[in-house]
């Protein structure tokens, strides 16, 4: 039986390595997916009070750093019952969506775009951003000015554009400035026509590569999302599942998370693998991110990302699951985050300095989440009297997403040697 | 260096933010790119083997020993090392993980309300060991330079790499946070201490003197000042200055002064090293 190792896999922030063990035949038997990282944020937030783990978690990842700060002071504020000022929200969503932007242009056009727009057989030396930039400088532009305009969006929120700090248990220690907002106010519009514009590129790649899309990595799985009123929202309320179908749904708020989470240690990798606890494991296995999003949303939030959901669901059904569609979902919450921007920094509340509430440290148990670019983040913290954090659970989005990965390299190893 | 320099760069017990920081020169990006030849980095690119580099990049510790292994390869094959980012210069955040021991790391990830087979552990070959604590990248193998920041501001990576382009030693702020803060001081000691959420700190004044547990006086200058600037107390990001060992001891001097009431600060070990206890005189929690 033979063995092939792909190490290190590269485009994946964080580490990891397949192996992908052989039958006699030569056809894949055994796909496995090593996350090969830990550093162990549930020990060691242990012991710190409360209000800096905002200030620590965040980096778990450099890119959605901010879903990592908002979900974190989002559980403090629910640990210690602090209501918090509706500017501080409004501030915190715009915050939110900064991050959204850098985080899905830098995914599709750094990391995604180079396949497409070079071909997946080009030279791998070429076939990175830098590549991009020579062979299409007009869409390397376009991705270079909305993720400026994404981690200036959280800088002006958040006070630093990597690893924000402002948020705080009662809300936020500074509001926006004015000066800030009417810089944002200024490119906003471009930025969703940058929107659009990539989303054209995607469709008219999609002629090209539909075969692919359609044969690799096509999985059935569980799809987790948030929404509002049942139609998609970035950061918070109601959590949904729904089935590989289509056909069943299941609701529940952030607080209620343990009834319908579950993670399973894994022999062969330092992630543990989550599933949708009312089905088990590993039935109720399940994907997030942008795809998940689209599949479990009513309809999008934004008019423009709307049409361009429909369309999407027209051309790869209801529930899609192509794992390659990730990149079209992707692009169609680039898309909504812009118009939802827009929304908020048009908002007078955007600039309102009433940001913060008084809070008292207690002892409370508190879940905070939002959706991160990659998939729904979960923190869960405990406090004692003083406020200290006594104990932490955080299923982040990469996780969710890990179990269904390595079966969709499964399939796609079952395509590609399928003629061999 | 007239040619191209050619560029590895790697994360390893890092998040990834100081890569993150790079692309954050952003239309400048344009500018520098075209000087590097980018010949080995696995967040952007498709190269499984290290290659020879005249520039390494190395973000992030070792906290495994896959990791260890690496900055060594990396070692051989590059003429100038470079430890990026605090958590490769001084352990970062990940090296609170050195409070505890790396069962009780695993026993506290393994064991969380959600996990269903609490008591199994990762232990396939393909996982590799963790090592006992954080270790920097300095602590490992000799390297010609550091960049601390986490992350690095943008104008930092991009001022190393034009230092390095035309031949000169990348250098580093010599000042302290509180030189580039706005905060305006008295030279008073608090008379008690207050965490981040208590009260509405005054926007003019300084945060330490107005008793918030500011870190500014023992971290090294770089980024602006951007805590402070936006309402919260420093954290002590980019580390410690060139003056002292340990950034904690100094920061510990400077609040001794304002006696019995700092020793009432809650956690100190880890506020006053938040990013260096890899680095610390006392590195790691003695079992
Ligand atoms: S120094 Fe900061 S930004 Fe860089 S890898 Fe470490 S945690 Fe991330
Ligand atoms: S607020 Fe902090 S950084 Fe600013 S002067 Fe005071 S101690 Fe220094
Ligand atoms: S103010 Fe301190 S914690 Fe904040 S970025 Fe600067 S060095 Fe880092």
């Amino acid at each position: 039986m033979g063995k092939i190792t792909i190490a290190p896999l590269t485009r994946l922030e964080g580490h990891g390595k397949v192996t992908i063990k052989l039958d006699d035949s030569g056809k894949p038997a055994d796909v496995k997916l090593h996350i090969t990282a830990l550093r162990g944020f549930e020990q060691f937030v242990i012991g710190r009070p409360a209000e800096e783990v905002p200030r620590i978690v965040p980096r778990i990842c450099g890119i959605c750093q901010t879903a990592h700060h908002l979900a974190s002071v989002k559980a403090v504020d629910a640990a210690w019952g602090a209501q918090i000022p509706s500017a501080a929200e409004k501030q915190r969503e715009l915050m939110h969506l900064g991050n959204m932007i850098h985080s899905h242009a830098l995914h599709f056009y750094y990391l995604a775009a180079p396949d497409f727009v070079l071909g997946p057989d080009a030279d791998p030396a070429i076939r990175n951003i830098v590549g991009v930039i020579d062979a299409a400088p007009e869409v390397a532009k376009k991705a270079i000015a909305m993720r400026r305009v994404g981690q200036s969006m959280v800088e002006a929120t958040g006070g630093k554009p990597i690893h924000p700090v402002t948020g705080i248990p009662g809300g936020l220690s500074k509001s926006m400035s004015e000066e800030k907002r009417d810089e944002l106010l200024a490119e906003i519009d471009t930025m969703i026509q940058y929107g659009q514009d990539g989303l054209d590129l995607m469709k008219s790649l999609n002629e090209k590569y539909l075969d692919t899309i359609n044969s690799l990595g096509v999985i059935d799985t569980w799809y987790l999302g948030l929404v509002k009123d049942g139609k998609h929202n970035f950061y918070g309320d109601t959590l949904r599942f729904v089935s590989p179908d289509g056909s069943e749904k299941m609701e529940f708020k952030p607080a209620e998370y343990l009834d319908y989470l579950g993670e399973h240690v894994v022999e062969h990798s330092y992630v543990k693998y989550p599933y949708n606890k009312k089905v088990g494991y590993p039935e109720g296995l399940y994907r997030v991110g942008p795809l998940a999003m689209i599949n479990v949303c009513d309809s999008m939030s934004t008019p423009l990302a709307e049409e361009a959901r429909k369309e999407f669901a027209e051309t790869f059904g209801r529930p899609a699951n192509q794992s390659i569609a990730y990149n079209q979902a992707r692009l169609i919450e680039l898309l909504s985050a812009c118009e939802r921007a827009k929304e908020l920094l048009e908002d007078p509340e955007i600039v309102s300095t009433d940001v913060k509430a008084e809070v008292e440290p207690k002892a409370g148990n508190g879940v905070g989440v939002v959706y991160a670019p990659r998939g729904t983040l979960f923190h869960n913290y405990e406090t004692d009297d003083n406020g200290i954090v006594t104990k932490a659970n955080m299923i982040v989005a990469t996780t969710h997403n890990v179990p269904t990965m390595e079966k969709a390299i499964q399939q796609a190893a079952e395509v590609l040697f399928k003629d061999n | 260096m007239a040619d191209k320099v050619r560029l590895g760069l790697i994360q390893l017990c890092g998040c990834s933010g100081c890569h993150i920081s790079l692309l954050d020169l952003h239309e400048q990006l344009l500018d520098v790119l075209p000087n590097l030849e980018i010949v080995y980095a696995p967040i952007i690119a498709d190269v499984k083997e290290i290659p020879e580099c005249d520039v390494f990049l190395i973000e992030g510790g070792a906290r495994n020993e896959h990791d260890e292994h690496l900055i060594h390869e990396i070692r051989e094959k590059s003429k100038v090392v470079i430890a990026w980012g605090t958590c490769a210069v001084y352990g970062g955040i990940p090296g609170l993980g050195n409070l505890y021991s790396a069962e009780q790391l695993k026993k506290t990830v393994y064991g969380t309300e959600t996990t269903d087979n609490v008591g199994e552990l990762p232990s396939d070959e393909m996982v590799p060991p963790l090592t006992n604590s954080v270790m920097p990248v300095p602590s490992i193998v000799d390297v010609e330079y550091v960049i601390p920041g986490c992350p690095p501001r943008p104008e930092i990576n991009a001022g190393a790499i034009v230092a390095l382009l035309e031949g000169r030693d990348p250098e580093l702020p010599k000042k302290i946070v509180c030189d580039e803060c706005p905060r305006t001081k008295e030279n008073v000691i608090p008379e008690t201490f207050k965490r981040t959420f208590e009260g509405t700190p005054d926007p003019e004044k300084c945060l330490f003197e107005q008793g918030y547990t500011c870190v500014g006086m023992g971290t090294r200058a770089g980024c602006g000042a951007l805590c402070p600037s936006a309402g919260v107390p420093c954290r002590g990001c980019y580390g410690k200055t060139d003056e002292v060992l340990d950034q904690g001891s100094s920061l510990a001097n400077t609040y001794a002064a304002a006696g019995d009431e700092a020793l009432k600060i809650s956690d100190k070990s880890a506020l006053f090293n938040r990013f260096t206890l890899p680095a610390a005189l006392i590195s790691k929690k003695q079992e």
